[in-house]
């Protein structure tokens, strides 16, 4: 899995490339990335799942970590690009009504001008 | 319809009902006057041929009887053919009465060979009268008709019997042997104006008789056939064995006894008068033992134990001969006949008579022919041929001939214990299954959770597709997605923002989001729902989440809720986050209360129990409130048993929790709801009795406590016989005529309840069968029914449930069950 961070209208996107998953974790988790930027006093995240090919609990985990973690300080976590099958699993499990899922990055990014 | 003195009379002795009154007196006396002829012919036959032809002959007489019987079955068949059985009947009696004259003018001569003519002559009419005799009783009356009216007639025979043996003890010393034959003729002709006078009086009563009779003229008679017809059924091979054992026995008992006779009693008149008393006491014997034991034996042990009774006797007394000194062998062999000859006439012959019911009418008749005239006289041949070869050839001594006599009874009691097994089989297979049982039919034919699971996701796909997912997501675990459900459930799909599921139906559909390589399969799918609902985080964002939408009460907030009542019965039962559900489960919205009582039964958390049970109190969340509870399983049975035996708890609840505790099936759960019976708790007794016997339909390996279950049927007789009874009352009064109609409802009802309970104690098909086939079966079928019912109930429940069902006018029901009401209360109260 790689990780990089850009910024854009001041949202910090995070493009995910890879898979997540358990087995795959280095020192330096999604998670643990989210919370250095929120102690830099960056609010609004947007994660890019465009070119993630698999993702699993523990990625899931990641993601849900962050989105408190985020939530907590009043920020704002959003997520684009999801797969079809993730998008499934989000609604299964009923995280489609917690998080904000869109199709592409620029009305992701719209979205958090309108908050 | 009122009784006639006669009738009056005899139904104090008999169950002789109105309209068969009449024929049952008739043929009672034609009985009477055949067997007293015979009984006139017997002693005079007897002593005849010990006189002139010595016991050490009887071999031949035996052996050349089964030769000319042979003969005579084929002619017998050829005539039954040819003629009207009316005719054939009468020209019989004629040339019987032509043939006594002749015999009378033949002994006058003392030709010792006259005696063993005579000796054949009168086999072949005892036999050929009394066979008669029942194939006339077979055309005039149906299977349940004879089997009430045996004893009656059959009295008639043995009283007869006992007449012509008084006859033969008092006349023979003063006007000798031979001229004893001259009384026949005249009994015999009053045979001949009964048989044609019963003919007419057939006619008049009933049409269906004659039709039966002209029925039954039509088959034609081959020796071929009718061992044909005999090898391919099970129950007449049987029955020949019985006949074959029994009469091979029979003819090594007279024989010993004719053997000890001839050596007692030298002088011929005395010998006859001897043979007159011993058969008139024999026959007084018989007939008390007739009067008193046949129907009780038969009514309290049921025909197997009746079969045995008869070479159980014979065996003892086979054996007792060992015990007897020489000097009192007169006393063994009087004993020996004795036994014999009293069962033979009594229990024997009505238990045989019975063994012929349930065959059918055609072929009855043709093998009881065959077999009263054929294998009958093989046997008496055989047990000739093994006198011959034992007695003659190998020097065995009269005690010696006892062992083969031995060997033969254990062969009869085998064979009887066979053909009870095999009679039961044939009653079971002239009755039909006449209908399916509905709820066991829907359960076998229609998936509901299936279908009602699809309607759900259907329902939801236009509200929600979060809950579109949920339940599309319950259907793939169940695995039942067939290709045309899939088109079903996807059809308009690009309406919805559920395009997603398309990859999860494997369709082409537009997609929402971007595609991307994610191949899951349906399992790991399931697999990462479990693991991402275990999750801390995912808990701690759920409980925030559905607290948020609980507190809401806007109009949307019903999906919102519906959607986590579905979640929360998805996670683990440990989570946390579950017990949010307790507040959905009293939600106002329907939807709400619907998506969490399934996830409460999901989760079976013995929290929500008494929320589901209030549930079952409202029409609209009874159904699947029911269905969680029965989720729960055997754990709850308890807790459902003080909800069901609660009289202060609403009677919606009590009366739904019998089916729940059906659904759940255990055997802890048939054993308490049978236990809930002994409450006697009027208001949910229909409810308990349904679960009770779908439990039984279900799952047949169930047991029930019997005792409770008896107790129960008796109390619902009980209860039937107060309906019936109130219902005659009400039908004398012209007024409340239009009342009884409520009432028939409620005596159909209980007795459905009668049969289901005993449903779970006799074997289910058997039950079931007999009491579908009572309800709308012919009038055979009831008659069948209700012989299925005397094999196999224990004799109290028999003897209650029979004034019920039996096929007797309204009046007389009303006036039995009645009896039978204080019968049983007399009994609870001792």
């Amino acid at each position: 899995m790689e990780i990089s961070a850009r910024e854009k209208s001041d949202v910090i996107i995070f493009d995910i490339e890879g898979e997540i998953r358990r087995s795959d974790v280095s020192d330096v988790t999604l998670h643990q990335l989210v919370k250095d930027q929120l102690d830099t006093g960056k609010r609004n995240i947007l994660l890019n799942f465009k070119n993630v090919e698999f993702i699993d609990s523990f990625g899931v985990g990641e993601i849900l970590a962050s989105y408190i973690s985020t939530h907590n300080l009043g920020g704002k976590l959003k997520i684009a690009k999801i797969s079809k099958k993730l998008y499934l699993i989000f609604q299964v499990t009923m995280l489609t009504k917690v998080l904000e899922i869109f199709e592409d990055e620029e009305v992701a990014l719209e979205s958090f001008i309108k908050d | 319809m009122a009784k006639s003195p006669v009738q009056k009379f005899l139904s104090k002795f008999f169950d002789v009902r109105s309209g068969e009154t009449s024929t049952a007196l008739l043929m009672f006396f034609y009985f009477f006057l055949i067997t007293s002829s015979a009984y006139v012919i017997k002693p005079v036959k007897i002593s005849l041929y010990l006189e002139w032809l010595k016991p050490k002959n009887l071999p031949y007489a035996y052996l050349l009887t089964a030769l000319v019987i042979g003969f005579f079955v084929t002619l017998n068949s050829k005539l039954l053919q040819a003629m009207k059985r009316q005719l054939y009947i009468s020209l019989s009696l004629v040339f019987f009465i032509l043939n006594l004259f002749i015999f009378w003018l033949l002994f006058k001569q003392q030709w010792a060979w006259v005696s063993m003519v005579y000796w054949v002559w009168s086999d072949i009419f005892m036999i050929t009268s009394v066979t008669q005799f029942w194939i006339l009783i077979n055309d005039i009356y149906n299977p349940r008709q004879v089997k009430r009216l045996v004893g009656f007639l059959v009295s008639g025979g043995l009283l007869g019997g006992i007449e012509g043996s008084l006859l033969a003890a008092f006349l023979a010393r003063s006007i000798g042997t031979e001229k004893l034959l001259l009384i026949c003729p005249l009994m015999l002709f009053l045979c001949l104006v009964i048989v044609n006078f019963v003919s007419r009086l057939q006619k008049v009563e009933s049409g269906e008789g004659t039709e039966a009779l002209k029925k039954l003229k039509k088959p034609k008679i081959t020796y071929s056939k009718s061992f044909q017809l005999l090898r391919k059924n099970r129950h007449l091979m049987l029955l020949c064995g019985i006949v074959v054992a029994g009469i091979v026995v029979t003819t090594l008992v007279d024989f010993q006894f004719n053997l000890i006779i001839e050596s007692q009693y030298e002088d011929q008149n005395t010998r006859t008068a001897f043979l007159g008393t011993f058969f008139t006491i024999l026959l007084i014997f018989s007939y008390l033992l007739h009067v008193f034991s046949t129907n009780r034996i038969l009514k309290n042990f049921g025909i197997r134990t009746a079969l045995l009774i008869t070479p159980f006797f014979l065996l003892i007394g086979s054996m007792a001969i060992f015990l007897f000194p020489l000097g009192y062998m007169i006393y063994w062999a009087a004993l020996i006949k004795g036994t014999d000859k009293s069962l033979a006439h009594s229990l024997s012959q009505s238990v045989r008579e019975l063994l012929y019911i349930p065959i059918n009418p055609e072929i009855k008749y043709k093998a009881k022919v065959f077999i009263d005239m054929f294998v009958n006289k093989f046997a008496k041949g055989f047990g000739a041929l093994l006198i011959l070869l034992f007695f003659s050839v190998l020097q065995f001594t009269i005690k010696q001939m006892s062992f083969i006599a031995i060997v033969f009874i254990f062969v009869w009691i085998v064979l009887n214990l066979l053909i009870t097994r095999e009679y039961v089989n044939i009653v079971k297979r002239n009755l039909e299954i006449k209908w399916q049982d509905a709820d066991k039919f829907i359960r076998e034919k229609i998936d509901i959770d299936m279908t009602k699971l699809v309607f759900d996701t259907l329902q939801s796909k236009k509200r929600s597709s979060v809950l579109y997912a949920m339940n599309l997501f319950d259907l793939l675990k169940k695995e039942k997605l067939s290709p045309e459900l899939k088109k079903i459930i996807s059809y308009k799909s690009d309406e919805v923002l559920a395009s997603s599921m398309d990859s999860l139906l494997e369709l082409d559909g537009e997609t929402l989001l971007p595609e991307a390589d994610d191949s899951l399969e349906d399992e790991a799918l399931d697999a990462q729902v479990k693991e991402i609902m275990s999750l801390d985080v995912y808990q701690q964002l759920m409980n925030e989440h559905i607290d948020k939408v609980i507190s809401e009460e806007s109009q949307e907030a019903e999906i919102s809720k519906m959607e986590a009542a579905k979640v929360l019965g998805m996670m683990e039962p440990s989570s946390s986050v579950i017990h949010s559900l307790s507040q959905l489960l009293k939600d106002e919205s329907p939807e709400v209360i619907r998506y969490a009582v399934e996830s409460a039964g999901n989760l079976k958390s013995r929290e929500f129990v008494p929320l589901l049970v209030q549930h079952l109190s409202q029409p609209r969340t009874e159904r699947i409130a029911s269905k969680a509870l029965v989720e729960y399983g055997s754990k709850i049975t308890g807790t459902l048993k003080d909800y069901l035996g609660d009289p202060d708890e609403d009677l919606r609840l009590r009366k739904a929790i019998p089916d729940i505790i059906f659904q759940i099936g255990t055997q802890r759960a048939a054993n308490l709801l049978t236990l809930e019976l002994r409450k006697k708790s009027r208001d949910v007794e229909t409810e308990i009795i349904e679960a009770l016997y779908k439990m039984k339909s279900k799952k047949p390996q169930l047991r029930f406590q019997r005792k409770i279950i008896l107790s129960e049927v008796i109390s619902v007789i009980k209860k039937s016989y107060l309906i019936l009874i109130e219902m005659h009352d009400l039908m004398s009064d012209e007024k409340k005529v239009y009342l009884a109609k409520d009432l028939e409802n409620n005596l159909a009802r209980s007795l459905k309840h009668i049969f289901e309970l005993l449903s779970l104690i006799y074997p289910h098909d058997d039950i079931i069968r007999a009491y579908q086939n009572i309800c709308s079966g012919t009038k055979e079928s009831l008659d069948y029914s209700i012989e299925l019912l005397d094999n196999i109930l224990k004799r109290e429940i028999k003897e209650a449930l029979l004034p019920l069902i039996d096929d007797v006018p309204f009046e007389d029901k009303a006036r039995r069950c009645s009896k039978m009401l204080k019968t049983l209360e007399k009994a609870e109260l001792a």
